[in-house]
């Protein structure tokens, strides 16, 4: 019987096509504002590392002054300093250790035509390309000997690669770079996870920017390479690169790979007496707690969806409810005028339960189609959206999850309005409404 | 087949109450052709649509086909009403969105038979009332004759074993009236019980009786009414 409903729900589109239309129209619009800010909260709230994002963890220690610190307050800086960086980059744990800080870097072609320019990158270790499944499309990653030998090796991005090498495999080619010069080991595919979360400086930047190339951070310290992104620095220091190493600033992120996310508590004990030690020479004068993250936990502490996603969201909600009431009084319109069918449809056998599902798949139909347009308005006002700014233009676009969304929402919205008409469709007396023709 | 015994129907609204039907008798035999006469308010409406289990009665026993319906609840009623009745109005009631094929399947489908049957059953249908070619119709292209032919292929379908008309001819003029009364002796010819409320006296004449309601009671039971009851004597209510 749903069959023949669903057809008849087709077929009564075609009556009252003014109201069925604006019906169609007001659903497609409170759907598709709805979508609309679901979408960048979907994207925003993505995992970007499904596969292993229990068993990273980024670990936060706190070695801000004790001067006006008030015990269990939240600390807003979540890098470290080179110190701890590579103490935790040597301490063995997990499977997997890599520390990253972000830099610019020079480049200069060896097709002169394309002329000198900067690029911005991720001096990292070794490990970090198989912690994050960084896809390559040439070549490999460089290996902990060049790590440890601050070898002057690069692997660039697909898009930066192609730039400035064309489409052939450039490993093994020597480039000018950051006063060095660098062969290149491999090419990253396209590898692009949203947010960008191993290094967080922000929302604009976790959404937006793609990194062009990776260097060994031996090698960007080796070069003195200033960090590009935020420096967090408590106390004063002397002037050079070696007092900024020696300091008690912080600029570098850190992840753990653990073999199973069950070795969290060894980390954290790991974590705590390394900072324990640490404060029997003096640091980390706050004693506050250490804390690990992985990277769904990282995602919530680093906020990465705003509050004012969140109220857009909210308010796109409040909009479809005005379009739902708005949907209500139109079916009520639409069916009222029905009452001669449903008791026609009563006298010749079908029960209060037929009526109500006949009527409700019809609310149903017409969520369907409303779906339809809704999804195109959802299209074309991300497409607005994405004009506004590079971030919104990263997170601005409909996958299919969201397309099954937007008719789940339309219809279920549509089915939902259909309640109160459809119920009083139902309390049709069919004698007099037949008396009445 | 019909059979109504002291059966009333009040119609209560705060201010008034209404007696639609008191003390009501009629006992209708399987094969029967009856017209209900009666001048306008007098309650023949309100018994055609009791007798079709379209409203409720308020005292008094129903039987129908042998089954006593007095309390007998919407649902059980409903199926009552698509498996042993069949319907046909004064102002047709086809479905406008459903073409001709599409309205006589209606009662088929709430009944839940196979499309193939059903198929047949319409084909056949619309053949009895002349109709076979203009099965994708739809009624607004028809006349008001061939409408209610459709209405009646509609009530057909369903092989009632009671058909109930409502003025069938009420909208139609006197030569389709006289096609639509010629179809439905036809199909009375064929075995079902028919019980149509009429204002016209030349076709309650042609029915086997004739019985005519006044003040909501059967004022007289005619069999093969030579005429109408002129000056009606009230029956004694049982």
């Amino acid at each position: 019987m749903l069959h023949y409903y669903f057809l008849l729900g087709v077929k009564s589109l075609r009556r009252n096509p003014a109201l069925t239309a604006l019906m169609v129209l007001i659903l497609a619009i409170g759907v598709a504002a709805s979508v609309s800010t679901l979408t960048i909260l979907h994207v925003m709230s993505g995992d970007p590392i499904p596969q292993k994002s229990d068993r990273l963890f980024a670990a936060q220690i706190d070695v801000g002054p004790k001067e006006n610190y008030v015990p269990g307050q939240s600390r807003s800086d979540h890098q470290m300093t080179y110190k701890d960086a590579m103490a935790f980059l040597n301490s063995k744990q997990g499977v997997r250790r890599a520390a990253m800080y972000g830099v610019e870097g020079v480049v200069e072609p060896a097709r002169k035509e394309l002329g000198v320019t900067s690029m911005e990158g991720v001096a990292t270790s070794a490990d970090f390309f198989a912690m994050f499944d960084v896809p390559f499309l040439y070549g490999q990653a460089w290996q902990q000997t060049e790590d440890s030998s601050a070898a002057d090796v690069v692997v660039f991005s697909r898009k930066k690669a192609e730039k400035l090498f064309g489409s052939v495999n450039p490993v093994g080619q020597k480039i000018r770079m950051m006063n060095g010069e660098y062969t290149v080991v491999g090419v990253v595919d396209d590898w692009k996870p949203s947010p960008r979360f191993f290094i967080y400086n922000g929302r604009t930047a976790a959404f937006a920017s793609e990194d062009e190339f990776f260097v060994p951070i031996s090698n960007a310290i080796r070069r003195e390479t200033p960090h590009s992104g935020s420096m967090s620095c408590s106390s004063s220091r002397e002037p050079g690169w070696q007092s900024l190493l020696e300091s008690e600033c912080t600029w570098f992120h850190f992840w753990f790979e653990l073999k199973s996310s069950s070795q969290r508590s060894d980390l954290q004990t790991y974590v705590d007496s390394y900072v324990s030690e640490q404060q029997k020479l003096g640091r980390f004068e706050r004693h506050a707690p250490n804390k690990l993250f992985n990277v769904r936990e990282w995602l919530v502490e680093r906020r990465v969806i705003g509050d004012d996603s969140k109220i857009s969201a909210w308010l796109a909600f409040g909009f479809l409810l005005l379009c739902l009431v708005n949907t209500i009084g139109l079916l009520l319109a639409k069916f009222s005028v029905r009452a001669s069918e449903v008791g026609v449809r009563r006298a010749l056998g079908a029960s209060k339960r037929q009526i109500f599902t006949q009527f409700l798949m019809e609310a149903a139909v017409v969520g369907l189609v409303g779906a339809l347009l809704g999804v195109a308005l959802a299209i074309g006002a991300l497409q607005l959206i994405a004009l506004q700014s590079r971030a919104l233009a990263a997170v601005a676009h409909m996958d299919w999850v969201m397309v099954a969304v937007t008719f789940l929402m339309s219809v279920s919205a549509a089915v939902l309005a259909g309640i109160l008409p459809t119920w009083r469709a139902c309390q049709v007396t069919p004698a007099i409404q037949l008396k009445l023709q | 087949m019909l059979h109504m015994k002291n059966l009333s129907k009040v119609y209560r609204t705060h201010m008034i109450e209404t007696h639609a039907l008191r003390g009501f008798e009629i006992h209708v035999k399987q094969g029967e052709f009856v017209t209900v006469t009666g001048p306008s308010g007098s309650g023949k409406t309100t018994f055609l649509n009791i007798a079709g289990l379209l409203e409720d009665f308020t005292g008094g026993e129903y039987f129908l086909d042998g089954v006593n319906v007095t309390g007998m609840n919407d649902n059980a009623r409903t199926q009552m009403r698509n498996e042993k009745l069949g319907f046909i109005f004064q102002g047709f009631n086809l479905i406008p969105d459903l073409n001709l094929f599409d309205n006589v399947d209606v009662p088929l489908r709430y009944r839940g038979l196979p499309a193939k049957e059903r198929k047949e059953r319409i084909e056949d249908a619309l053949a009895q009332v002349g109709l076979s070619s203009r099965m994708k119709h739809y009624p607004a292209e028809l006349s008001g004759g061939q409408q209610q032919r459709v209405a009646i292929a509609r009530a057909l379908a369903g092989s009632p074993k009671l058909l109930l008309a409502d003025e069938p001819t009420g909208n139609l003029d006197t030569q389709m009236a006289r096609s639509v009364m010629e179809l439905l002796e036809e199909i009375n010819a064929r075995g079902t019980t028919i019980l149509m409320v009429t204002h016209d006296p030349e076709l309650a004449l042609r029915s086997q009786r004739n019985v005519h309601i006044i003040d909501g009671q059967v004022s007289d039971l005619v069999r093969k009414a030579p005429s109408l009851v002129v000056e009606p004597t009230l029956a004694q209510s049982a």
